[in-house]
């Protein structure tokens, strides 16, 4: 409420700026020719003359200047009869009276947010909220790092509150730190790749990429790189590739893994759902399953995938996901000989070849 | 409720603004006084709205509050509060509203003094004043808006850079601003002129001090920044011909034009059309400064914002406003009354040449700074003209125009005597001769042009001093008489020596550093001796120490001479380990008016560190001059009769002269 | 001296300057500027030894080698060609791998590029422009994940690990 009443204050004074002027009449006019500027100039030498600042001499010279010129003046030009245009002062004050604030609302309610009170640091810290202690937990983490930059424990404990709190680049560089600090794990590299991309406003860039595929290499079960590789292919606009990946975590998991859900909806998103993955039914049977089951499962499924592929080998991205499947079961074997068999099965089009082996350079293979 | 009162004061100041544009040019048009002066009270509550918005944004920034965008992106609670406060215009937000605070500040300026101006005059100078506010308050709030607001405010801001941590950095924008804006009002005065298409007496008077203000104000922000350079980013160097250093230095040029002809336009009415263009360009220039420093349109050093839309709208700006002016001055220059005859050899010739030297310079430059840019935009080429180009250019530019310009003052107005100007600077001439000379037998090494350079600048010096014992009569009358002529004499004129003088007093810490600077750059360990210039200097040890957020590692050398030990230089690095941030803290040991400086480097895997060691005579004198010629201007701006605008005073010591 | 008579003398006197000037100006932009060029530029168009330019890109991860005597060596890539880039002298504070750099002097006959100046990035997040536009221009993260995954050094080192495993 003051606030509304500060500006409506301070339009007043902005309107009364315009007005005042405006009402003011009947001032004689003293300044409205040139003659007077001269008049003026000749007083102020008097006044020099008489405190001294200038001499005798000097003064009569520009006395006599000054004279020359105002005789000029007075010849040159009339000054032209001061008018009273109440028509036009009407208009002037209309547009200080609604204009201004028209004008002046126009401008910022969209721009400015009033019902935001001010936050001065000191008066936040004297009554800490339950957002606030967080943030002051940060900055206390942040001081003791300051002072122990090696402390990899700190960090490890600073990054993911950085994350959350929205502050990407600065958890790209504890995350950074972290690694530096506590050594390489996929689970940080697969964070920090997060974390990049978070800076990047969510796009998996090139640099964010390369951090999972880090990921990937030191655990090639990394859910989070594995999943993020996914977005990746899907930012790249290569929804197949996408739901490749996506599909073989689904199949490759825990049916209870807390990041189902999640990683089901990206592959609606990119229409992969219904690639050659479970059918719904079989996602629920897998449920039920124990763990050796499961895995029965699964080698079942991998297997069906591969006869399929013998048949026909023009599906390049059946391929990748084959051995891809392999190495995530940790069968290098069966995923080396899968990748020859690839090769040749695509040997003869040197546009699938090419498919191919990006897509193993994205794997993380490069054969 | 600070932010958005800041906020809501800035919409206002806008408002009016808008308003100022627009009523007093009615107002003048259909002679109605009221109207009229609706600009003078518009300027003033728009100065009041501009400045309170400004101290609004530092009120944010000092006491931290991070709800606002502008604050949490450029500050943080740990800043020393004096880099909290100058943290306010180290950001483009900040910055453009300082910039458009101080144009408010010198509309209010002109509008609170401007009572004994003719009324249409007033009315038309605040009303184009007011054009140029609102196109940069509607460039902040569309595009660079200080006071946008984040609903759940983060505890702690971003900004903690350590290189952007400095006093240097953080003084010499507000002078630069002071200067560029500054010459807004001669803008504003000469497209006034050219609305009412007549010059009034009171133009001349007026325009002369908001120029030397303006300069002023320039010439201190110039030399800053280069010294800023200079210590802060460790390799010596003082100047770069970077484009953003060549934008400030274009207005600099046109501006110290503009001083000289408005001295012709006060004094003999003359030059009168020319003196108009010469204001627009003056800021048209310092528009196009703001603009590629604002941008980001040049690969830079300096340049920290970045932004299309930014540098879109601000061209945009650029163009109406260069563009309209100039086609007004087109349209209307000819209506013009054409000013005082004079003899191509006279004070006002003189006062040409160094206009017609002083643009050509700064064309030169133009086409140095803006040809990559337009190379890129035609055919794509990137090409980068540096130092190489400008040697080659300013340089020759300068000579004949620093030969010149003792003469200049030894002229009479109207018609001069170049002979009698020639036998009484002799005396001049005979020293820079042998200091040439001396020079040449004493020093080895370097460019033969050096020595000749010396004599130059010392033919300058000796030039304004000449000058200035002609007016006072040394030498010739008792010395009684000569104490009351130098009190009498007008403080513009000492302004001239001093300005003179410091363009010579520059010169020569120019050639001096930039012929005869030692350098040693290698390897040391703790114990090693290197001889730079006659100077020994010891590293002592090195050693880590612990700053409040950093860790600093410390190098201390013993520097003797001839076996004298003369002082401990500790040049540092500090690394700021959650920042990733390196700076390297160079230290300098000041001899007379040169310099030692060591700035340090990685060290190595066996215990070494590199390190650079400069020796630079006389490389003080760089920034003495300008300072020197801050000082001049100072000592003119001073001067009452300018006020007075009676054009008398440099005449009456020459009605003596002829009787030699 | 008439008016005209003085007038042409103040005109005939401003374009002797302005010609002097042009002059100046033409033959300092046929001596004294220096293009700018980026690694893949350079394999394009086959810039002769000895021609001075700027060069601009990033410093290659792990490419930085320090020899005796304060020289250095590294290498510039921008997405697809790398450069290398030999100095003597003191690096820049700035200047870090992975980092956008620029670089002036002249290859010398074996295609090392032989730099007299090295300027590295003014702050945490500017990159010089020509850098910048170079990279923009030679292809985003969007553009063609094979050659990116070739060029950079991480990615394709633990990618070679891997299909070591496959292939054994």
């Amino acid at each position: 409420m003051t606030l509304w009443f500060v500006f409506a204050l301070m339009t007043a004074a902005a309107i009364f700026a315009v007005l005042w002027p405006l009402g003011r009449r009947g001032r004689p006019q003293n300044d409205a020719s040139e003659a007077t500027v001269y008049k003026d100039q000749l007083a102020e030498i008097d006044r020099d003359l008489a405190a001294g600042l200038i001499g005798r001499p000097e003064a009569e010279a520009a006395h006599v200047e000054i004279g020359r010129r105002l005789l000029a003046a007075a010849d040159d030009q009339r000054a032209p009869p001061a008018a009273a245009s109440l028509k036009l002062r009407r208009v002037a004050a209309l547009m200080a009276l609604i204009g201004l604030p028209i004008l002046s609302a126009a401008f910022y309610l969209p721009l400015g947010s009033p019902q935001l009170g001010d936050f001065p640091l000191a008066e936040r810290m004297r009554s800490p909220g339950a957002n606030q202690s967080l943030d002051n937990l940060v900055a206390q983490v942040e001081e003791h790092l300051e002072k122990n930059p090696t402390d990899g424990r700190g960090w490890n404990v600073l990054a993911p509150v950085l994350m959350r709190l929205g502050r990407y680049d600065e958890a790209v560089r504890a995350y950074r730190n972290s690694i530096t600090y506590n050594g390489d794990s996929a689970d940080r590299r697969a964070d920090l790749g997060e974390a990049i991309a978070g800076v990047a406003g969510g796009v998996v860039t090139a640099e964010s990429k390369a951090e999972f595929q880090r990921a990937v290499a030191l655990d090639a079960a990394d859910v989070k790189a594995r999943y993020f590789l996914g977005v990746a292919a899907e930012q790249d606009g290569r929804k197949a590739e996408a739901a490749a990946i996506w599909n073989e975590m689904l199949a490759s998991a825990a049916s209870d893994a807390p990041w189902r859900p999640l990683v089901q909806a990206a592959l609606v998103r990119v229409g992969g759902s219904s690639a050659p993955a479970l059918p719904d039914g079989a996602m629920e049977a897998a449920k039920d399953m124990g763990e050796a089951d499961r895995n029965a499962m699964i080698h079942g499924m991998v297997d069906r995938l591969a006869t399929r592929l013998k048949q026909n080998g023009g599906d390049v991205e059946g391929w990748l996901r084959l051995v891809r499947a392999y190495m995530v079961m940790g069968d290098r074997d069966k995923a080396k000989s899968a990748l020859t068999d690839a090769r040749q099965a695509v040997a003869n089009d040197a546009e699938r070849l090419r498919q191919l082996n990006e897509g193993l350079k994205n794997l993380g293979l490069d054969g | 409720m600070i932010a958005e009162a800041g906020h809501y004061a800035l919409v206002l100041a806008l408002g009016l603004a808008l308003i100022q544009s627009t009523v007093p040019i009615f107002g003048a048009r259909w002679h109605d006084p009221a109207l009229m002066n609706v600009a003078r009270s518009t300027a003033l509550a728009q100065m009041v709205f501009a400045l309170g918005s400004f101290a609004a944004l530092v009120t944010l920034h000092v006491t931290s509050d991070f709800s606002v965008v502008n604050v949490f992106e450029n500050s943080h609670s740990l800043k020393p509060m004096i880099y909290k406060i100058t943290g306010v215009w180290g950001n483009h937000e900040g910055s453009m509203l300082l910039w458009v605070s101080i144009l408010a500040l010198f509309g209010g300026l002109v509008a609170a003094f401007g009572n004994n101006l003719p009324l249409s005059l007033r009315a038309h100078v605040l009303a184009v004043q007011a054009w140029i506010a609102s196109a940069f308050y509607l460039f902040i709030l569309i595009t660079s808006n200080p006071f946008l607001r984040i609903a759940n405010p983060p505890i702690e801001g971003r900004d903690l850079n350590p290189v952007l941590q400095d006093i240097g950095l953080a003084v010499h924008p507000p002078m630069l601003y002071l200067g560029y804006v500054g010459f807004s009002i001669s803008f504003s005065f000469a497209v006034a002129a050219l609305i009412e298409g007549r010059i009034d007496a009171a133009w001349a008077r007026w325009v002369r001090p908001w120029t030397l203000l303006a300069w002023i104000f320039l010439t201190l922000g110039i030399a800053m920044g280069s010294y800023w350079a200079y210590y802060e980013l460790g390799w010596g160097g003082w100047w770069f011909w970077d484009p953003v250093e060549n934008a400030s230095l274009m207005p600099w040029l046109a501006g110290t034009a503009l001083l000289h002809s408005a001295v012709v336009m006060e004094k003999r009415n003359a030059l009168k059309v020319w003196t108009i263009l010469l204001s627009i360009l003056t800021f048209s220039l310092s528009l196009l400064g703001t603009f590629l420093v604002r941008s980001g349109v040049l690969t830079s050093v300096h340049a920290f914002a970045t932004d299309p839309e930014r540098g879109v709208f601000i061209l945009l700006i650029l163009c109406v406003f260069i563009g309209g002016s100039l086609s007004l001055y087109a349209w209307r220059a000819s209506a013009l009354k054409q000013g005082g005859l004079f003899a191509p050899i006279s004070r006002e010739g003189a006062l040409v040449l160094n206009n017609l030297f002083l643009t050509t310079a700064c064309a030169t430059v133009f086409v140095g700074t803006l040809y990559p840019l337009a190379l890129e935009v035609l055919t794509g080429d990137k090409i980068s003209v540096g130092a190489p180009f400008f040697n080659l250019t300013f340089a020759p530019l300068f000579v004949p125009l620093l030969i010149a310009m003792p003469f200049g003052p030894l002229l009479a107005w109207k018609r001069g005597d170049l002979l009698g100007a020639a036998q009484r600077l002799f005396a001049a001439g005979i020293v820079a001769l042998v200091t040439v000379a001396v020079i040449w037998a004493w020093t080895r090494g370097g460019s033969a042009l050096a020595p000749l350079a010396i004599g130059l600048a010392v033919f300058v010096i000796a030039g304004a001093l000449v000058d200035l014992t002609e007016r006072i009569g040394l030498f010739r009358v008792p010395v009684a008489v000569v104490a009351r002529r130098a009190r009498g004499l007008p403080r513009s004129a000492w302004g001239t020596v001093f300005a003179h003088a410091g363009i010579g007093v520059a010169l020569i810490g120019i050639v001096c550093e930039t012929t005869w600077n030692s350098e040693y750059i290698g390897t040391m360990k703790p114990g090693d001796v290197t001889h730079v210039a006659g100077y020994e200097l010891k590293l002592d040890r090195i050693m880590q120490r612990q700053g409040p957020n950093f860790r600093e590692m410390v190098v201390p050398f013993d520097v003797s001479r001839d076996g004298r030990q003369l002082s401990t230089m500790t040049p540092s690095k500090r690394s700021f380990t959650t920042r990733e941030t390196t700076t390297t803290e160079s230290a300098l040991l000041t001899r007379g008016v040169s310099q030692l400086y060591i700035s340090l480097g990685e060290t190595t895997a066996d215990g070494a560190i590199t390190v650079r060691i400069y020796h630079k005579p006389m490389v003080l004198l760089i920034w003495f001059g300008p300072v020197l010629m801050a000082f001049g201007g100072m000592m003119s701006l001073s001067d009452r009769r300018l006020r007075v605008g009676a054009p008398k005073p440099a005449r009456a010591p020459r009605a003596l002269q002829p009787a030699e | 001296m008439t008016r005209k008579q003085r007038r042409l003398t103040m005109i005939g006197g401003s374009l002797a300057v302005l010609g002097i000037a042009a002059a100046l100006v033409l033959n300092a932009l046929q001596d004294s500027i220096v293009f700018f060029s980026t690694p893949v530029m350079v394999a394009e168009k086959h810039i002769p030894p000895g021609r001075r330019f700027r060069l601009g890109g990033l410093v290659e991860k792990g490419s930085l080698v320090r020899g005796a005597d304060l020289a250095v060596s590294f290498k510039v890539g921008d997405g697809s060609v790398t450069l290398p880039v030999s100095y003597k002298g003191i690096l820049p504070d700035l200047f870090r791998e992975g980092q956008g750099v620029v670089a002036e002097g002249a290859l010398d006959t074996s295609g090392v590029f032989r730099a007299d100046t090295v300027l590295a990035k003014h702050d945490e997040t500017y990159m010089p422009k020509d850098v910048a536009d170079a990279l923009k221009k030679q292809g985003h993260w969007k553009d063609d994940y094979g050659a990116k995954a070739e060029t950079e050094p991480g990615a394709s080192q633990t990618a070679q690990g891997a299909s070591q495993g496959v292939r054994e």
